[in-house]
């Protein structure tokens, strides 16, 4: 058969592409972003400062995002719902719990610290990736309300830029002051 | 003879990648046959004419692969002692799922080119090898029948979903195609052949927030680049039209 290498060497071109695995989303792939959150302080304008035991927890979970479950941090990126076009958390502030003796009992505990609900409004959109990855969302016009509880430890909120769009997670997205 | 026999066990060697053992003992009788015609005949002589066929493998999917179905006609016209121009005719749909998502693309294609010779056969007999070039040209719709949304953060847990499917009609797309294959006449008159075919997509209505993830007769489209992969598994029955001195 050494009278046909262009064979072998077409065999191997088309097994080369035929096993290529395109199927499998790479998990370095920028799909659905989470929105990014600073926290500035509110008396010195543009200076970051640090929320101490902070603890965000989605409206109706039983369970903190685990990346902000009781941290002393000045930025956060927390997951928006991709069904919904709001999402509203619960920042907590000085996150506490003394569980009064009964480790095992959560009825009787006092939750200490100071708990702001904060919504985030958008207009999810559905964008292709790849047929790997399939689709992921953006949010768009994305703004923020805070629920006044009369203690609010939380001041203003402000959208970054101009451009109300979440689409990555390059960049904070919201600038808040405390 | 016994020069003809290894020659046309060296065809059968190529043939034995097909599932057709069956055929195989047929095989042995068309030698006999076309031995016995070339006795008779004191001047070399080629058959020329048309050869109709259709492929197996597209067949054979469309009972066993789920999400497949597909059929195609095939056709080539001998030219010369060498060469052949040759198309194809088909239609396909394919659904294709992967985790995040499940499409389905359907339509039609046409390929025409030529079909070269490659093998330098023994007295009295007509296989192949060759080598052959297409342009093909498809229409095709593309259906996103559902996905949900990749997120890598679960925090929520349920994604968006897609509930209503979105149609992409009146897409077309172009190629060019190489292909290199073999056939066999196992009975007088009719072939089988198998061919390997790469393919470059010249070019393709992409649709707006998607892309053609399958493309009738192109197949498969990878993340990579425009280059495409296939296969056919023919069966062909010769009308021959004249004869020529070789």
């Amino acid at each position: 058969m050494n009278k046909y290498p262009f064979l072998f060497l077409f065999i191997g071109m088309v097994l080369l592409f035929g096993c290529e695995r395109d199927d499998i989303c790479a998990e370095n792939t920028p799909t659905t972003p989470n929105a990014i959150i600073t926290f500035y302080d509110v008396a010195n304008q543009g200076t970051l400062k640090s929320v101490a035991g902070l603890r965000v927890l989605g409206e109706g979970q039983s369970s903190p995002v685990p990346t902000v479950n009781v941290v002393t941090t000045d930025s956060i990126a927390i997951p928006l719902r991709t069904n919904m076009s709001e999402t509203t958390f619960i920042f907590h502030q000085n996150y506490s719990v003394d569980d009064n003796g009964t480790p095992d009992d959560d009825s009787d505990d006092i939750i200490g610290g100071n708990p702001d609900t904060i919504t985030i409004s958008y207009d999810p959109e559905e964008i292709y990736v790849s047929r790997a990855c399939g689709f992921k969302t953006i949010f768009r016009n994305f703004s923020i309300t805070l629920l006044d509880d009369g203690d609010n430890w939380i001041q203003t909120f402000a959208n970054v830029t101009d451009n109300l769009t979440i689409e990555n997670e390059e960049q904070a997205h919201i600038n808040t002051t405390h | 003879m016994k020069n003809r026999l290894i020659s046309t066990l060296r065809i059968s060697l190529l043939l034995l990648l097909m599932p057709i053992s069956a055929l195989a003992q047929t095989e042995k009788d068309s030698v006999v046959v076309s031995s016995d015609v070339a006795k008779d005949s004191i001047r070399i002589t080629n058959r020329y004419g048309l050869r109709l066929g259709g492929d197996l493998s597209k067949l054979a999917r469309t009972l066993l692969e789920e999400g497949y179905s597909g059929f195609e006609i095939m056709g080539d016209y001998r030219l010369t002692r060498r060469l052949y121009i040759a198309g194809e005719l088909g239609t396909e749909e394919k659904t294709t799922v992967t985790n995040n998502l499940n499409s389905t693309a359907s339509g039609s294609y046409f390929k025409a080119g030529i079909d070269y010779n490659t093998y330098d056969n023994w007295f009295g007999m007509e296989n192949a090898i060759y080598a052959g070039l297409r342009l093909g040209a498809s229409t095709f719709k593309q259906t996103i029948n559902s996905f949900t949304i990749y997120n890598t953060d679960q925090y929520w847990g349920e994604q968006f979903s897609l509930t209503t499917p979105i149609e992409f009609s009146g897409l077309t797309a172009l190629w060019t195609e190489f292909i290199v294959g073999i056939k066999a006449e196992v009975l007088p008159n009719l072939y089988v052949g198998i061919n390997g075919q790469l393919k470059i997509l010249v070019s393709d209505d992409a649709p707006s927030n998607f892309e053609n993830v399958y493309i009738p007769g192109y197949n498969k489209t990878f993340d990579s680049g425009r280059f495409g992969v296939g296969y056919g598994y023919n069966i062909a029955y010769l009308i021959p039209l004249y004869k020529k001195e070789k």
